[in-house]
């Protein structure tokens, strides 16, 4: 039965292609299979797993969006905040995404797609010949191994997924949360495993909100990171303000639900997810040479900012950050024990560790002598692993192990232009280049081409790190470069009653999951079936850990596609609520239970796998029409289409891309140069307003603020970043102090700063 | 900087040169020759004996891409082709004269330590006559029609230079991109290399010269390539033999070889997919297919990697009509170096991994496998006494290992990058002080001392200024804490684990990464940069201190000599003792 649904799954998820032009059956442009298909080909594909891990989708660059998609391509695989994104505060009933996934999963027929080029081709030639025209170009033949090429044949090959609005299924009002959510709940239910993620709606939110984004111009892949993290943080809270504080689920839940909370940082029911992931303490030691008193402050960063030195390490650049640091001449200290300006000392330490520690390269640096931005084409390199060296004594866990899953790198001669791409680890298979509509699996050398020096101005600009074990790492040696046995390995984690786990480097993340996201949910496997009967309320309501109101504020779900999904025994949010004790407990009974119980359950089980086929059959069916209908749709829009939207996006590839950035974005040079340096700006701030020009007489300021307490560390409310005072943050700050209440910032830290102050 | 003016280039491609020339184009001349350079009053090294001078930097000429590689115009960042591996250049230096250099400590049982394969007869050599010439490589590579060599250049009067000079004089065998250059760097014009052979593709990665067989009429030189091949060169004569052609043996990448001590016609190779091997230079190549009878063949397919060594073919195998003598896989990593110990018992082997493994290789057991804090181990090297293995990785570190103790001694924090050559010198290492020298992709050039009698108590505050080492210095901020427990807690657990182990059948110890509150700490006593690009290869000399980078500098500093570099010579470090250890925290950090 199992191999019978993956085979069937295989169908669906590799050769998608083909789907749309099945009924045609004579499909005149066989196209190549890509490098993705052929991994996940040979990798061996079990049923689509529930996590979400095995999907790959590219995402549509809508010009110069690249900064965006990158980072979402990043967080989509930091397990852990996938994991949290799509369980808080629920998941979506199973029925609604179906529903939304119906309308908005187009597969393509990707002749119909290349006859429409060919005929706007023509008619363009046609155009051009007019006389008064100028000569037309003699259409260069496409270089096939070029990414334009390739992202342009994706783009009309792979299935297209529109993401809308579903905040109101899950009882939220739209934000830029819900549109993220919305996004990764969608690739995740999507039954294709490959397909172009179209983020426009993501965007549509993002600008709406945030006017620094509002242009279609090239942005700081780095401030867009910070900017979602503050502003997911943002939304839960205020979602978690305007929602009464839920009164307690049954008993038995809350126990569950408990559980979950104090095993793993993401929980459904707290806000502070986020926090748990990113966050991390700074200590600001500072000692006063007049009277040695020593003086701490603790400050929270969700990434950090490093300096870059030619030929240098990402573990030196940390270290520098460390070093100690003078207090004198104007930068004097103003001691409270003393009571006065005194010369100091000052080193930052890390208090308390990340579990992601997003790394920041500070690539792009005020230069004074061509007074703008310049990019540092300085030999950066990084391992796959990294301890901190910088804790302070009584940090937890000082030698903690990190390994690097992921790398945004920036292409492109200097800050105002240029791509961004993201190379990601996936959870076990591999390395994958993500390149806007592509992907495309890469060595694991292929990461350390961007340490800067290579040709081709290509290099890393945001790490990411997460924390991991020794143990893992060695499990993970161990299965690396064993292609052929890493196949075996793949078939032999298939347990015998066709429930795939994620075999081999799996383990890595599994220290970073909640116990309830161990196991794929809603696929057809067995296991599930047996707790169903003791549950049966489950399959009609709600979970019982949804907020109380949430049904209330929830629009009615949309009507299920196929009324067969009703038989569904099992919702995705029942498991939410299943602690893996309940789970081991109830194991133990099914163990114990009469074999004639079993052997009833088996002919249920049967029925439903049945079912499901069907059901399955069903979409496909239905899936096939609809795209037969949009087909003909487009066939009749296409010609018009490529005209109008085509073209643009033909153009906005390559060279002609980089020159309009450049263009646009040198004119915001004047205002945001300095915001750009530290590259730690609020990027909520919106640049029409006119900078404050004379931020030195705040500093004084600044500086007399009381340093001895330390900030409460529970609040989200204003932290005053370490940056707003030593470092020219600080001519941010007054805007930031007004647009940016209670937003994170990231901690760059500086040397030297004081001399470009003073 | 005196910079000679270019000599008449020597590599055109005549054709485009002459299209450039009467176009008014950018001529497509790549400068071939070698430069010189004595940088006045430049890179000085500063440490407790004197001072030490750059005598030069010789810039060996990086060569231009074989006609047939079709030039790069706009290299695509995101090609996921992966590139050939290559290597910055590394130098194997020899001197034929009959003085022996390097100072040997006495090694405790270098004499009775039998050589590699002494116990299989099918390895015997065949017997020798006295007296009569060595063999040397078949093929001439001058008038070589493979197409693995391209080109051969020999100095015009190489002959009459080899014939005058000075027999203890240092020849130099340096990689640089496809070429390979021997230097005499006795000479007068030592820019102008002997030899130069040029490759095709293949970049030699690692090559070793064999002390046992050279002589003033013979030189064995060994080189492993980025396509896998190897090849045998004796360069008095221009002959060569290709091992492992095709990557038939193993298709991997040489990442390092070096000539087994002791013997004359082995040598052991370490290919990028994890396996070492050990060839014979005079056998042919044989395909190879994993020796089913040994035991650890079974183990291999059983537990399918668990296993720290699978022999996949062993010395002892009766099969030993070709090439490879000896297989055996350590890992599914690229290990990265390798290194003998002075008594020709023991092997120190560092992979990608972060792993060093100290293997018998005799009895072909791995006995031990330490951990770096984090990341690769990139390079390995042995005090002269055999008692202590120092690495260097993607820590940032050099990590100093004991072996009759079997633990971590100290960690040396000093670089700013990946540290990729590590050496001992011997010249400056007696029985309880030891000097050696660190070199990284920082550019830097640290020297670092350390001594016996301190490294077991890592919080001293002795006076003794009379030494000249460093002394240990241990992380302050954690010494009020865990120096009492520190001692003790350390050989406890180690010995518990190696009673476990013992238990077990297995005989490799696997040690735990130590944390970092419980290791010593070592700051250097010289840090110094002394080139613009990453650094790859360090050496001492009798005379001086060479290092050469990945461009292809080799620097080259005299020793101070006795009585003149007296009044510069202060001792950083002996301050640094004497005023305690929180100001050589600081200035450590300071680094």
């Amino acid at each position: 039965m199992g191999s019978f649904l993956r085979s069937f799954r295989r169908d669906v998820g590799s050769s998608t292609p083909s789907v749309g032009a099945t009924p045609a059956k004579k499909e005149p442009l066989a196209l190549p299979i890509t490098p993705l298909e052929k991994m996940l080909q040979e990798m061996g594909s079990d049923s689509v797993r529930q996590d979400g891990s095995d999907k790959f989708f590219g995402m549509e660059n809508y010009g110069n969006t690249c900064y965006c998609n990158s980072i979402l391509q990043c967080l989509y695989y930091s397990v852990p905040f996938r994991e949290a994104v799509l369980n808080y505060p629920t998941r979506t009933p199973i029925e609604s995404l179906e529903a939304a996934l119906a309308k908005n999963l187009r597969y393509q027929n990707f002749a119909a797609n290349q006859e429409a080029e060919a005929q706007a081709e023509k008619q363009r030639l046609a155009n051009a010949q007019r006389p008064g025209a100028p000569p037309a170009q003699p259409p260069k033949p496409e270089d096939k191994d070029s990414s334009e090429y390739k992202k342009k044949i994706a783009l009309q090959s792979l299935p297209l997924l529109e993401t809308k609005n579903n905040a109101g299924s899950y009882g939220m009002s739209e934000s830029l949360f819900t549109s993220l959510k919305d996004i990764f709940e969608s690739v995740v239910a999507s039954q294709s495993r490959i397909g172009i993620v179209r983020p426009q709606h993501f965007l549509d939110v993002l600008r709406r909100e945030n006017e620094m984004f509002r242009s279609a111009m090239h942005q700081d892949a780095h401030e867009f990171l910070n900017l979602v993290l503050n502003e997911v943080v943002a939304n839960v809270e205020a979602e978690a303000m305007k929602q009464p504080i839920p009164s307690l689920p049954p008993a038995d839940t809350t126990d569950s639900s408990r559980q979950s909370i104090s095993s793993g940082s993401k929980t459904p029911n707290t806000t502070r997810w986020v926090h748990e992931l990113f966050e991390g303490t700074l200590t600001s030691e500072t000692q006063c040479l007049t009277c040695e008193n020593v003086s701490q402050r603790d400050e929270i960063f969700l990434d950090l900012s490093v300096d870059l030195e030619q030929h240098s390490s990402v573990t030196s650049c940390l270290r520098k950050f460390s070093a100690e640091e003078m207090l004198c001449e104007r930068n004097k200290f103003h001691c409270d024990n003393c009571g006065g300006l005194q010369e100091a000392e000052k080193r930052m330490k890390i208090k308390r560790l990340p579990r992601i520690l997003a790394l920041h390269l500070k690539r792009f640096k005020y230069t004074e002598d061509l007074q703008r931005l310049q990019k540092l084409f300085h030999r950066v390199v990084y391992p796959y692993h990294l301890r901190l060296f910088n804790t302070t004594d009584d940090a937890e866990d000082p030698d903690r192990l990190y390994e690097l899953y992921a790398v945004v790198v920036h292409i492109g001669g200097g800050p105002y232009h240029g791509h961004y791409v993201s190379i990601i680890k996936t959870q076990d298979r591999g390395w994958l280049l993500f390149d806007d509509e592509m992907v495309e699996p890469v060595d694991k050398n292929y990461v350390r081409n961007f340490f800067g020096d290579k040709p081709g101005l290509a290099c890393a600009y945001v790490l990411f790190y997460q924390e991991t074990t020794l143990e893992a790492v060695l499990k993970e040696q161990e299965m690396e470069n064993m292609n052929a046995s890493a196949a075996d390995a793949n078939e032999a984690a298939v347990k015998p009653n066709g429930f795939p786990q994620p075999a081999g480097l799996a383990h890595v993340h599994s220290a970073s999951q909640i116990p309830v996201q161990d196991e794929p949910q809603r696929h057809t496997g067995l296991r599930r079936a047996p707790t169903a009967p003791q549950l049966p309320t489950h399959t009609e309501y709600p979970g019982p850990d949804i907020e109380p109101s949430s049904p209330a504020v929830a629009t009615p779900p949309p009507v299920p596609p196929i009324p067969e999904t009703a038989n569904r025994p099992l919702s995705p949010k029942k498991s939410d609520i299943q602690s893996k004790k309940e789970r081991a407990k109830e194991e133990k009974e099914r163990k114990a239970a009469e074999k004639e119980m079993e052997k009833q359950r088996r002919k249920e089980q049967e029925a439903r796998v049945k079912e499901n086929q069907r059901r399955e059959e069903a979409e496909l069916k239905a899936a096939l029409e609809a795209s037969k209908a949009s087909k003909a749709d487009e066939d009749r829009r296409n010609p018009t289409e490529n005209g109008k939207d085509g073209d643009p996006k033909r153009s906005s590839n390559g060279l002609s891309r980089l020159k309009r950035g450049s263009k646009s974005f040198s004119q915001r040079l004047g205002k945001d140069k300095e915001s750009r340096a530290s590259s730690s700006g609020l990027p909520s701030v919106p640049s029409a307003e006119p900078l404050t020009p004379n931020p030195v007489p705040l500093e004084p300021v600044q500086q007399l603020s009381p340093r001895k307490a330390s900030p409460p560390k529970e609040s989200h409310v204003v932290h005053k970043p370490l940056g707003q005072d030593d470092e020219p943050d600080a001519l941010k700050s007054p805007k930031g102090d007004r647009a940016g209440h209670g937003k994170w910032r990231s901690f760059s830290i500086r040397k030297k700063s004081f001399s470009i102050l003073s | 900087m005196f910079v000679l003016p270019p000599p008449p280039p020597r590599y055109t491609v005549p054709v485009a040169y002459a299209a450039g020339a009467s176009n008014g184009m950018a001529v497509p001349v790549v400068e071939t020759n070698n430069i010189i350079s004595h940088p006045e009053g430049g890179c000085s090294l500063q440490a407790g004996e004197g001072t030490y001078l750059l005598r030069d930097d010789l810039h060996l000429a990086t060569p231009p891409p074989h006609p047939s590689e079709a030039p790069v115009m706009n290299p695509n960042p995101l090609a996921t082709v992966p590139a050939p591996p290559t290597s910055g250049v590394k130098l194997s230096l020899v001197s034929i004269g009959s003085r022996i250099k390097t100072p040997t400590p006495s090694v405790d049982g270098v004499g009775a330590a039998s050589l590699f394969g002494d116990g299989n007869p099918a390895l015997a050599a065949p017997p020798v006559k006295e007296g009569l010439k060595r063999r040397k490589p078949k093929n001439n590579i001058i008038k070589s029609s493979s197409s693995f060599v391209s080109r051969v250049i020999t100095h015009e009067t190489a002959t009459k230079r080899l014939n005058d000079r000075n027999p203890d004089g240092l020849f130099a065998f340096a990689n640089i991109n496809r070429a390979f250059q021997w230097l005499d760097l006795s000479a007068k014009q030592k820019e102008e290399p002997v030899t130069k052979i040029l490759f095709t593709k293949a970049h030699m990665i690692s090559h070793d010269i064999n002390e046992l067989t050279k002589s003033t009429s013979h030189i064995d030189v060994v080189m492993g390539s980025s396509a896998g091949d190897i090849i045998w060169y004796e360069p008095m004569s221009q002959k060569y033999a290709r091992i492992n052609k095709n990557g038939v043996v193993n298709n991997s990448p040489v990442t390092h070889i070096k000539w087994i001590p002791g013997s004359e016609n082995l040598f052991m190779a370490a290919h990028a997919n994890g396996q070492l091997v050990v060839y014979d230079k005079e056998k042919e190549d044989a395909l190879f297919a994993p020796e089913l009878g040994s035991p650890s063949a079974e183990t291999m397919k059983s537990s399918s990697g668990r296993s720290p060594l699978q022999i996949l073919k062993s010395v002892n195998s009766r099969n030993q009509k070709t090439n490879p003598v000896a297989l055996w896989k350590l890992a599914n990593q690229k290990i990265t170096q390798f290194a003998f110990s002075p008594d020709r018992r023991h092997l120190a082997v560092v992979l990608e991994d972060g792993s060093l493994r100290v293997m018998d290789y005799l009895k072909e057991e791995v006995l031990d496998i330490f951990r770096s804090y984090y990341g690769g181990l990139i390079c390995v090297c042995w005090s002269p006494d055999g008692k202590y293995i120092v690495t260097g990785g993607q820590d940032d570190l050099v990590t100093i290992w004991s072996l009759p103790e079997r633990k971590i001694v100290a960690r040396c924090q000093g670089h700013n990058s990946w540290v990729s050559a590590v050496a001992f010198d011997p010249w400056r290492c007696d029985d309880r002080t030891y000097r050696f020298g660190s070199v990284g992709d920082d550019c830097r050039l640290l020297l670092w001392d350390f001594s016996v009698g301190m490294l077991h108590r890592p919080r001293v505050h002795q006076a003794n200024a009379r030494q000249r080492t460093s002394m240990i210095v241990s992380n302050t901020q954690h010494l009020n804490r865990h120096r009492a427990d520190s001692g003790g807690n350390r050989t406890r657990s180690d010995s518990q684990e190696t009673a476990d182990t013992y238990n077990s059948y297995d005989p490799t110890v696997r040690h735990p990464v130590e944390p970092r509150a419980r290791t010593a700490l070592l700051p250097p006593i010289m840090s110094k940069i002394v080139g613009e690009d990453p650094i790859c290869w360090l050496g001492f000399q009798e005379d001086s201190i060479m290092t050469s980078s990945l461009e292809g500098h080799i620097r080259t500093w005299d020793r101070p000599r006795e009585g003149i570099n007296d009044n510069y010579s202060y001792s950083p470090a002996i301050s640094a003792s004497a005023t305690g250890s929180g100001r050589a925290d600081s200035m450590m950090g300071s680094l």
